[in-house]
């Protein structure tokens, strides 16, 4: 071989290991090999669960909740698998599937693609009749995801004291008295919102989730059902306002651009360490604040351009089971009695300030007050019809394709940091909308 | 012993020439067939024993995906959406158009370069200071060597701590009277520059000890003889110690530009790509985002196959250059 062949043969190799596992990540295999009994005890049923651990929750809220099951079906053994980031759980449910590993039951991971791939297990109307809303987040008319529960996204959390100390004496209702107390905070020396980012990038666009959810949807309720269908797109003049108006609180300082590489975890501490007057979060932040026993802490509706009180909201982030699921009937068992039990839920309202969607449950009559005013201004929009769906958080049909989540946190980003435009941002969208959707 | 026996074992008889006499021609001609198939026999078995497992991993492991790979490439393949259909050349025309990775090509460009020059350069200063004997300096090459053997994933933990907009270094610039310290990961012009010094902060020890290495093997009296001749210690450095430094320098380069090029992890853990679209996602981070978060399979694929030709092509570049200066003694 000669020198030069043989440098070319070196340098072939050393490129191969670089990109090999690239490469090799690009490899399907479809095999799903489910769980079997591996106990030894005779009758026992072995699943897989996916769960994922954020401040609220954490591993001993899932092993409690686990154990609970376990003890009412002591022939189901679970193993319990964690998602290497909360906000990353449906691309990690993903790669196991990819490597054969699919697990068998999983929470808050969102059924789109699994579902049109036929991996999940379509639930049945008699198995969702417990449920208020047994009827959400249709795929193909069929429903997959057992609509526990309601999240708020977001209301806004804001700090009591830096309120009054900028003289503010009610919270905000119209998107101009939104504006009058940043402001105010501002001038007070207070940053008005606390945002984060980093590897939870839904930290980021929060506030661009609520603004679009209630602009956009406020008006067109089924406005993401059109843009699958390609009636109207993110550059259309309505979108493109709603980014504008996030834009302009970033342009105004009323955003830090720094917070955008802060995790999750450190955006919730920066909000009670004081860094800012305002935290929009999923109503999930009001049972950590409950638990820190912060009365200075209070809750009200990102307000509506007139003031209507739109509140955005999505049910759903329940369990899903594999339909290759070795032993299915007992994940079903393990799922319906996980979603469905009190105690489970009164733990998940208390843990994770969650509205469970069952029928004829109420919440503990010792949830904290951070809780209970948020929870009162989610019945109060109930009753007056004033619920529109969470933009980003759909995971249905008329949901963002897979994939397009984190490029709606990346666009909350861009115009955050002021690297796009409002205008540049929506066309990124579109193009990434055309890439998903090739 | 029949000459015939002698020919079949191979004996010293037979394989001395035994000079142009008809009657041994034709016994030598049906020998020397025998002796070849012997000899390949023999390397079959030793190929076999201890060549053919190594090649076969390798197969296995590296070449079967990336054939795969190609084949993926030239179709629409998405586990969520299938069937799965030909498309020719579809995903790499698309790549020619596609923003985000023309993005993603420049940012791995630019992390290379800074990974493979400053660790290359720190390193060797680093080495010069640290080639003497002693606990100290023992010491010292340890300390450099840690972040070495450090998880990337701790080590982009670490520092995305330290780098935080509130964290310790910020701390510490504000009580220096820095008002506005740097958003070292937040702000979309700096967050690539920042996680580059995070990698080449822990390449730096590699490179250390491949130069001290290097710096060990390069005889004394090459030195020696240079001082006698008038040479000072730059003259040294520049005639001797440089020119047989080549071959680590061949060494750290060609490693770096490796680990650079195929930078995923932290990129993950300390940006995640961002902040922003694609401000710091990588070549590698953009193949898999789109494989695993779009599940476009397909189209990463073809990411990755060009990603490969790049690496091929770079690396062979690298390789050329450097060895071309390696001189032995």
């Amino acid at each position: 071989m000669t020198t030069l062949a043989r440098r070319s043969v070196l340098a072939i190799a050393a490129a191969a290991l670089v990109a090999g596992p690239a490469l090799a990540g690009c490899s399907t295999t479809n095999t799903n090999d489910g769980s079997s009994d591996g106990s030894g005890k005779a009758g026992t049923k072995t699943i897989s669960f996916l769960t994922f651990e954020t401040p609220n929750l954490t591993a001993a809220y899932w092993d409690a909740a686990i154990k609970r099951v376990t003890d009412r079906y002591p022939d189901i053994k679970v193993n319990k698998l964690v998602a290497p980031s909360a906000d990353g759980r449906t691309n990690y449910a993903k790669q196991l599937r990819q490597s054969g590993q699919f697990p068998d039951v999983m929470v808050g991971v969102s059924p789109a693609g699994f579902a049109e791939a036929g991996d999940l297990y379509p639930w049945s109307p008699e198995e969702l009749k417990d449920f208020v809303f047994p009827t959400a987040n249709p795929i193909r008319g069929k429903y997959y995801q057992l609509p526990a529960n309601t999240q708020t996204i977001p209301p806004v959390y804001y700090n009591k004291t830096m309120f009054a100390e900028a003289g503010i004496t009610t919270t905000p209702t119209t998107w101009d008295e939104m504006l009058g107390a940043c402001a105010r905070l501002k001038t007070a020396g207070h940053t008005p919102f606390v945002v984060g980012g980093g590897k939870d990038g839904f930290a980021s666009s929060m506030i661009l989730s609520g603004i679009v959810s209630i602009d956009v949807y406020g008006r067109t309720p089924d406005w993401m059902t059109q843009r699958r269908a390609g009636k109207v797109k993110f550059s259309d003049p309505d979108f493109t306002a709603a980014l504008a108006k996030f834009a302009d609180l970033a342009d105004k300082g009323y955003i830090a651009k720094s917070d955008v590489s802060r995790d999750y975890a450190g955006t919730e501490q920066a909000f009670l360490d004081g860094k800012g007057a305002m935290y929009p979060m999923g109503n999930w932040f009001a049972a950590s604040a409950d638990a820190k026993h912060r009365q200075d802490i209070g809750v009200f509706n990102l307000p509506s351009p007139d003031g209507r009180p739109i509140v955005p909201a999505y049910t759903g982030g329940g369990i899903v089971v594999s339909s290759k699921a070795a032993n299915l009937d007992a994940a079903k068992r393990f799922a319906l009695a996980f979603q469905l039990d009190k105690t489970q839920l009164d733990d998940s309202v208390k843990a994770d300030g969650l509205i469970p969607a069952v029928k004829g449950y109420t919440p503990p009559a010792d949830t904290g007050p951070v809780f209970n005013a948020g929870y009162a201004l989610y019945q109060q929009a109930v009753s007056n019809s004033t619920v529109v769906h969470a933009f980003r958080w759909e995971t249905a049909d008329d949901g963002l394709l897979p994939g397009m989540t984190d490029k709606v946190d990346a666009a909350a980003q861009d115009l955050i940091t002021g690297r796009k435009s409002p205008a540049q941002a929506a066309k990124y969208l579109d193009d990434e909308w055309a890439k998903a959707a090739s | 012993m029949t000459p015939h026996t002698q020919t079949r074992r191979g004996s010293p008889a037979a394989r001395v020439p035994q000079g142009p006499t008809t009657s041994t021609r034709p016994r030598e001609r049906t020998a020397a067939p025998r002796r070849r198939i012997a000899a390949l026999r023999s390397g079959l078995a030793h190929f076999a024993v201890f060549g053919a497992p190594g090649i076969l991993i390798y197969a296995w492991l590296v070449l079967v995906p990336i054939a795969l790979s190609v084949h993926y490439s030239l179709t629409n393949a998405n586990p969520f959406n299938p069937p799965r259909r030909w498309v020719g050349l579809h995903n790499y025309r698309m790549l020619l158009h596609d923003e985000q990775f023309h993005t993603a090509l420049r940012v791995t460009v630019v992390l290379t370069l800074i990974v493979v020059v400053v660790p290359n350069v720190a390193g060797l200063l680093i080495a010069l200071l640290l080639d003497k004997r002693g606990r100290f300096y023992n010491a010292m090459r340890s300390v450099f060597f840690t972040p070495m053997i450090l998880s990337s994933v701790v080590v982009s933990v670490i520092w995305t701590r330290l780098l935080d907009v509130d964290g310790p270094l910020n701390r510490a610039l504000r009580e220096l009277g820095v008002r506005h310290p740097p958003a070292w990961l937040s702000d979309p012009d700096l967050a690539l520059y920042s996680v580059a010094s995070v990698i080449s902060w822990q390449m730096l020890g590699f490179c250390v000890v491949v130069y001290l290495a290097g710096l060990q093997s390069v005889p004394g009296e090459l030195h020696e003889a240079a001082a006698i001749d008038g040479a000072g210690p730059v003259r040294r450095f520049r005639a001797v110690t440089w020119p047989l430094l080549a071959p680590a320098v061949t060494i750290n380069t060609v490693v770096l530009l490796i680990s650079a090029f195929k930078t995923y992890d932290h990129i993950k853990v300390i940006t995640n790509g961002g902040p922003g679209a694609g401000t710091t996602a990588t070549l590698a981070f953009d193949v898999l985002a789109t494989g695993f978060d779009s599940n476009h399979i397909g189209y990463a694929s073809a990411m990755a196959v060009v990603m490969l030709a790049i690496a091929c092509l770079a690396t062979a570049i690298a390789l050329r250059i450097l060895r071309a200066r390696e001189i032995d003694l």
